[in-house]
């Protein structure tokens, strides 16, 4: 696990730094709510705004956000901490990081068991979340340590 | 902000961001909907799982009575999640 967090510590290195003049990049905390859902639209796409972020990235990137916080709304309904948002721009292309705080683990990278083939009759409605995800960003890793889980995408513009 | 409400047609007009913020408003008003409806979602800017689950659960209860959806206008940012969620088989879709 500790590789997995190096890995990731270097991947936010060389974005930050590489292309720093074409870099916009926002923090924010928000609460634990699916009334926080309206806010966490406005924060980023004021980020993808400024990033001059192209329409066909937007909208996967706030399904992304939207399904990965909410997960961790319903996985964690007791824990009062702020979630952290981290939306990072650079050249069109976007980055995301989102870290929780005091929960227990939740690989959201682990395939989803979700059958889309499967006739009306027998689906169920959820699981969809963490499956469009998987299939909508361009990578997606998962973090976890001292009881801290750090969940981070990218999409890029192209 | 997201609005749902039958056009003078008879269709079921969305409108904005249907997220698992507003999905209540959604399911309530899907509840009442009793019959063969078309959603026409010209308006509707984006969906998410939660959203999704409403169609699917309204789509069991209308087709279990001989019923169903037809969705319109549908921009291609909800076309691909609906084609990522295998909705093609069990929706009429036409897209924008």
């Amino acid at each position: 696990m500790a590789g997995m967090h190096h890995k990731l510590t270097i991947l936010r290195s060389y974005w930050r730094g590489a292309h720093a003049d074409d870099t916009q990049s926002m923090q924010k905390k928000f609460t634990r709510s699916f009334d926080s859902l309206g806010a966490i639209y406005e924060f980023t796409e004021d980020v993808l705004t400024s990033g001059d972020v192209q329409d066909a990235a937007r909208f996967p990137v706030h399904l992304a956000m939207e399904e990965l916080f909410t997960n961790m709304v319903k996985y964690c309904p007791g824990n009062d901490n702020e979630i952290l948002l981290d939306v990072t721009t650079n050249d069109g292309d976007v980055s995301v990081v989102i870290t929780d705080y005091d929960v227990d683990p939740f690989d959201v990278t682990t395939p989803r068991d979700v059958d889309t083939e499967t006739p009306l009759g027998r689906r169920i409605p959820g699981g969809l979340g963490l499956h469009l995800v998987q299939h909508m960003v361009d990578s997606l890793e998962y973090d976890y340590h001292d009881r801290q889980s750090t969940v981070r995408f990218t999409k890029e513009s192209g | 902000m997201f609005a749902i409400e039958f056009g003078e047609n008879g269709d079921i007009l969305c409108s904005g961001r249907l997220d698992a913020a507003e999905c209540a408003k959604a399911q309530d008003f899907m509840d009442s909907v009793s019959g063969s409806s078309v959603l026409d979602f010209a308006q509707l800017e984006y969906i998410s799982s939660a959203g999704l689950g409403i169609l699917l659960k309204t789509q069991k209860r209308l087709v279990s009575a001989g019923e169903g959806l037809k969705i319109i206008n549908v921009n291609n940012h909800i076309h691909d999640v609906f084609r990522y969620s295998g909705f093609h088989s069990i929706f009429e879709i036409e897209t924008q």
